[in-house]
């Protein structure tokens, strides 16, 4: 179990229990964050994009070539940052404890 | 009573009848008027179900049948759009290389449909007046090409309209081994004697001569092969395309062509006769075409990959180390 802090769209933050061993999307998606995950983790939705804080970046393992595919077709329709990721694809485990994000606006 | 080699006795119990994939090559799919622009169908062949199309502007295609959204079966209330064929579902559309190419409601083309296809279809050519696909178990792109035939292709200069279909119950291997199996052509065909034969290999072309010149042909791969019968001087042509159905079921096509010599003269009656002759049985001839003999053989025998030959047999062993080739990625079952 990681604690994970999230801001949503309506700006305010919020502390988030996320599994281990989940993806990161799943948790958001089942505490109503806005998160829809519609694809499951294939990387073709764009619909669980999130800022990671910056301090946080370079902890995360790094994205892969379909991931950065993907956010490249979000960047058409929602302003991409340093910290754009995509949720399905950060594996939560202890080493998340504090992670904080902000979840993006919806494609 | 001699010693009892139990291995050769009960070989046969574990014998397969065609224990083989679908091999790799062209295939004959439909006659190209039987696919008008903007129609589509389903077939069955290669042990699966397809969706034979051709696009408003004429390109064939065939495509499997499950949409890779949700996995509706497009031949089932799908349509041809323009150059696609559009899925009943949720109306996603596929070009004929199977590259998805629309969906109406997605703001976001997944990332996935632009690095490549992501529907399986076939390769298609038109050729010969039919329609060609192009079948490979890891979907590699052709190898080869199908020839020029002149007797299919030239606009004048050759004639005959005589074509035909034979369903066999074995693979398109077993029945091709006939080609080089000369001492069948005595036993089950009647021939006068054992017919003397060459084959040379290179790459997918296999090339026959029967006879000392009797029967030439040229294999391309296991879907096309083009026999010229000579008698008397005077040539007649048999094309044959075999396309698998399944594993074990091919349907044999064939087209009989010659030179288009006068009415009545000499010549063309001879080519009439060679014809019949490579179907069945021909005036003055004591030997049968495959149609009246061979069935009999292909559809209830077992593949014996270890057969045991004598001295007389035709290359028989030469020919199936060719035609593993078509087989990429298959490994035989150990046998014994």
């Amino acid at each position: 179990m990681a604690v994970v802090r999230v801001t949503g769209r309506d700006g305010v933050e919020r502390r988030l229990d996320a599994t281990n061993g989940c993806a990161l999307m799943e948790a958001l998606r089942d505490a109503n964050t806005g998160i829809d995950g519609t694809c499951g983790g294939m990387m073709s939705c764009g619909t669980c994009h999130v800022y990671v804080d910056a301090d946080w970046l370079a902890k995360l393992p790094p994205k892969s070539e379909d991931e950065q595919m993907m956010l490249d077709a979000i960047g058409e329709l929602v302003e991409l940052e340093p910290g754009s990721r995509l949720s399905c694809q950060i594996q939560v485990s202890e080493a998340l404890e504090g992670l904080s994000i902000r979840i993006a606006p919806p494609v | 009573m001699g010693a009892i080699d139990l291995k050769q006795l009960l070989e046969s119990q574990t014998l397969e009848r065609c224990p083989f994939p679908i091999p790799v090559g062209w295939f004959f799919i439909d006659y190209a008027d039987t696919l008008k622009p903007g129609e589509m169908r389903n077939v069955f062949v290669f042990d699966q179900e397809w969706v034979l199309f051709r696009t408003e502007s004429g390109k064939p295609g065939m495509a499997d049948p499950y949409c890779p959204h949700l996995g509706a079966h497009m031949g089932h209330g799908g349509k041809v759009c323009g150059e696609h064929l559009r899925c009943p579902f949720h109306h996603w559309e596929y070009d004929t290389a199977g590259w998805c190419r629309h969906i109406p409601y997605a703001k976001l083309m997944p990332p996935q449909t632009k690095k490549g296809p992501i529907l399986r279809t076939l390769p298609m050519v038109e050729k010969y007046g039919m329609l060609w696909a192009w079948y490979h178990p890891q979907c590699e792109p052709p190898s080869f090409e199908l020839p020029y035939i002149p007797e299919m292709e030239d606009p004048t200069g050759y004639a005959g309209t005589r074509r035909g279909t034979w369903t066999a119950h074995t693979c398109i291997q077993e029945i091709a081994e006939n080609g080089v199996d000369t001492a069948h052509l005595k036993f089950l065909h009647g021939a006068p004697a054992i017919p003397p034969v060459e084959a040379t290999y290179e790459g997918p072309i296999m090339k026959l001569d029967i006879g000392r010149g009797y029967i030439v042909g040229t294999a391309y791969g296991p879907g096309l092969n083009v026999m010229r019968f000579t008698q008397q001087g005077v040539t007649a042509t048999m094309i044959s395309y075999s396309v698998p159905i399944t594993r074990e079921k091919t349907q044999m096509n064939m087209s009989f062509r010659h030179v288009d010599y006068p009415e009545g003269s000499k010549e063309l009656a001879i080519s009439k006769k060679l014809i019949d002759h490579m179907i069945g049985a021909a005036e003055g001839e004591e030997s049968a075409g495959f149609e009246s003999v061979d069935f009999i053989v292909w559809n209830h025998k077992k593949y014996r990959p270890n057969p045991l030959l004598c001295d007389g047999d035709g290359p028989v062993l030469q020919f199936r180390k060719w035609f593993k080739q078509f087989y990429p990625g298959f490994e035989p079952a150990a046998q014994g």
